[in-house]
């Protein structure tokens, strides 16, 4: 019996036993989709931490104010610590200390920003040029904050994204002046839409020169300063020296140091742990597909029994059974997966669409092992009654037992 | 000629065993036309089961044409079952989503017979049989007469010496029963040998011989037109115990 005439036998079988072969069909490829939506959902968050983190840039130190912060980089403190950083450490900072490339000192304060009848009440930040480079900022028209106005500071603003189109909507921006507090400020760029970084707002904030900020919120310290290292220069290093000098400017350690290694080292192992869980729903995943086929396919095994005791009683050789079998359960098995790897791809384009900040792919791996599985599963049990047509009783069988 | 010599079936249930068959010996000619019967569970399916090398003893021989069967490997039985032996069944055993000629030719295609050839001897099967005209129907759409005649077509197109029925006309009316006897009648005529298994004494009177079992062991032998009714039968056989 050729190959050619098994598929033929086999084709047939399909065909004619519509119900049971659709719905084997369906069984395999709902354990597919469910791998492989599930799992590229895991990817993609995954991918989506990473790259919050990867897009803080590359060696970045931020130094706080006060002894006691040990919590990452995410809160900005809002002042109030006595003898505090100022923006003569930040300058002190950068011209003495080699491997620190660009010192930026930031103060945060919220305020309202108005222009004509609309307001809104907005974080303001208080920055140098030098944030624009640390944080990965772009400017969509204008200038970001001009270079060396450290100390003096003028009344100029770039406006994030999201504020620009509430304040302004259509309209161009430049040029305008707009009211923060009471100070008349002239709007100089716009920037990039950007969306949440490490719970910076940068769509919904202001920027403004660092000593206008601390001269609006009467203050005169900064919140942070932020350091950024030359590529080369190890971040220990460059911390104690850090350290060293602060320390002989204020008299005391009255200051806490955070590298973004540090930040990054607690972040991977949050995002290990994701990793894991992914793994685990991949993993019921994996069983629900097979379980599924699995069901699908003892459906039919009795009445598959039957014809095994049949073709025997016929004189086809158990190789000839398994091999008839064989290529209709693998023929059903394959197009299933392969349905249910079109569909759940497609499933991943549309979830893709509706939500492009998250960029879900399915893993390699995933596929091979649900189409393994798929493939197994089917095959197994498509097969079943046809390994076992040796113990078979073939008039039992012959009536379906 | 078939000669069973000593044979045992016997299936494990648990702890206990069960004797389907305990030492039946027997030798049917060729050409023979052989009935066998027996209450339901005294083991004449087993017996039609091993006689078709679908089932082997648990001990004894069964040699077919001189050749010891019990001990040929599985493949060598499937050749056995393919080429030598015809098996027809009470409840048809058609492939349904196959045409008469389909599956006609079923046996065919697992003997490796070229398809145009194939085609050639299912339709001069179903010639034979009386049903060219339905080669195009699929089971569903044929009577119980004809869907016998069918499965007697597919039996004896690989042309076998030894034909096996098992109840033939146990899920046909008196009249189509009659037409599929007639039929098995003529190819028992044209020189196979003919072993059928039936409760109908109707069935047995055209048999040369009819086996009596009970309990696994033949316990009487009679000429076919000795047959009279079913209770006559072994009424003798239990008034002889």
């Amino acid at each position: 019996m050729s190959f050619f005439e098994m598929l033929r036998f086999a084709g047939n079988a399909l065909l004619q036993n519509r119900r049971r072969s659709a719905l084997s069909l369906v069984g395999v490829s709902i354990g597919v989709i469910a791998v492989v939506s599930l799992t590229a959902i895991g990817e993609g968050g995954i991918r989506f931490v990473a790259d919050q983190f990867a897009s803080l840039g590359s060696s970045v130190v931020i130094i706080a104010p006060g002894r006691n912060e040990t919590t990452g980089g995410m809160s900005h403190g809002v002042g109030g610590i006595p003898n505090d950083l100022t923006i003569r450490d930040s300058i002190v900072l950068q011209r003495r200390i080699q491997s620190v490339s660009r010192a930026v000192p930031i103060s945060i304060s919220t305020d309202s920003i108005s222009f004509g009848e609309r307001s809104r009440s907005v974080p303001i930040v208080g920055a140098t040029a030098g944030l624009a480079r640390l944080q990965q900022l772009e400017v969509a028209s204008g200038y970001f904050l001009p270079e060396g106005e450290n100390d003096r500071g003028g009344s100029v603003v770039v406006l994030g994204h999201t504020v620009a189109r509430e304040l302004f909507g259509g309209a161009n921006p430049l040029g305008a002046t707009v009211r923060i507090g009471g100070w008349r400020m002239r709007v100089i760029g716009v920037l990039v839409e950007r969306g949440t970084q490490l719970g910076m707002q940068v769509d919904e904030s202001v920027f403004i020169p660092v000593a206008t900020g601390m001269r609006m919120a009467n203050r005169s310290s900064v919140s942070r300063i932020m350091l950024e290292l030359h590529p080369k220069a190890s971040p220990e290093r460059a911390i104690e020296q850090v350290k060293v000098l602060l320390i002989d400017r204020h008299d005391e350690e009255d200051f806490t140091c955070i590298s973004q290694d540090a930040v990054l080292e607690s972040l991977s192992s949050i995002i290990r742990t994701i990793a894991l869980a992914i793994v685990g729903i991949a993993a019921i995943s994996l069983a629900v597909a097979g379980i599924g086929i699995m069901n699908v396919m003892l459906v039919s095994v009795s009445e598959r029994s039957s014809e095994v005791g049949l073709l025997k009683a016929l004189g086809a050789t158990r190789r000839q059974i398994l091999g008839v079998f064989l290529v209709e359960a693998a023929t059903l098995s394959v197009l299933g997966g392969l349905l249910g790897l079109l569909l759940g791809t497609g499933l991943v384009m549309i979830g893709n669409e509706l939500y492009p900040r998250v960029d879900a792919a399915t893993p390699l791996w995933a596929i091979v092992a649900v189409m393994f599985l798929s493939l197994g599963t089917g095959i197994r049990f498509g097969v079943l009654p046809a390994w076992r047509a040796d113990n078979l009783d073939p008039v039992a069988a012959l009536q379906g037992h | 000629m078939i000669r069973v010599e000593d044979l045992w079936r016997t299936y494990k249930m648990g702890d206990q065993e069960l004797h389907a068959l305990c030492g039946v010996n027997e030798t049917i000619e060729d050409g023979d036309h052989v009935a066998i019967m027996g209450p339901s569970g005294s083991g004449k399916s087993t017996l039609l089961n091993i006689l078709g090398c679908l089932d082997s003893p648990s001990r004894g021989q069964y040699f077919l044409a001189g050749e010891d069967v019990a001990g040929l490997s599985g493949d060598a039985l499937a050749d056995v079952r393919l080429r030598r032996i015809g098996f027809i069944f009470q409840s048809f055993h058609l492939v349904p989503r196959l045409t008469a000629l389909q599956n006609v030719e079923l046996p065919m295609i697992f003997g490796g017979v070229h398809p145009a050839e194939r085609r050639e001897r299912a339709e001069a099967a179903l010639v034979s049989v009386g049903l060219a005209h339905r080669a195009g129907h699929k089971p569903n759409e044929l009577s119980g007469g004809q869907k016998q005649r069918v499965a007697i077509a597919r039996a004896t197109v690989m042309g076998p010496g030894l034909l096996l029925a098992d109840e033939p006309t146990g899920n046909l009316d008196s009249r189509t029963g009659a037409q599929v006897l007639d039929l098995l009648s003529r190819l028992h005529r044209e020189g196979r040998t003919l072993v059928v298994v039936t409760h109908d004494p109707g069935v047995a009177r055209r048999a040369d011989r009819v086996l009596v079992l009970r309990d696994g062991q033949i316990v009487r032998r009679v000429a076919g037109d000795e047959v009279t009714d079913l209770g006559s039968l072994f009424a003798e056989e239990l008034v002889s115990a």
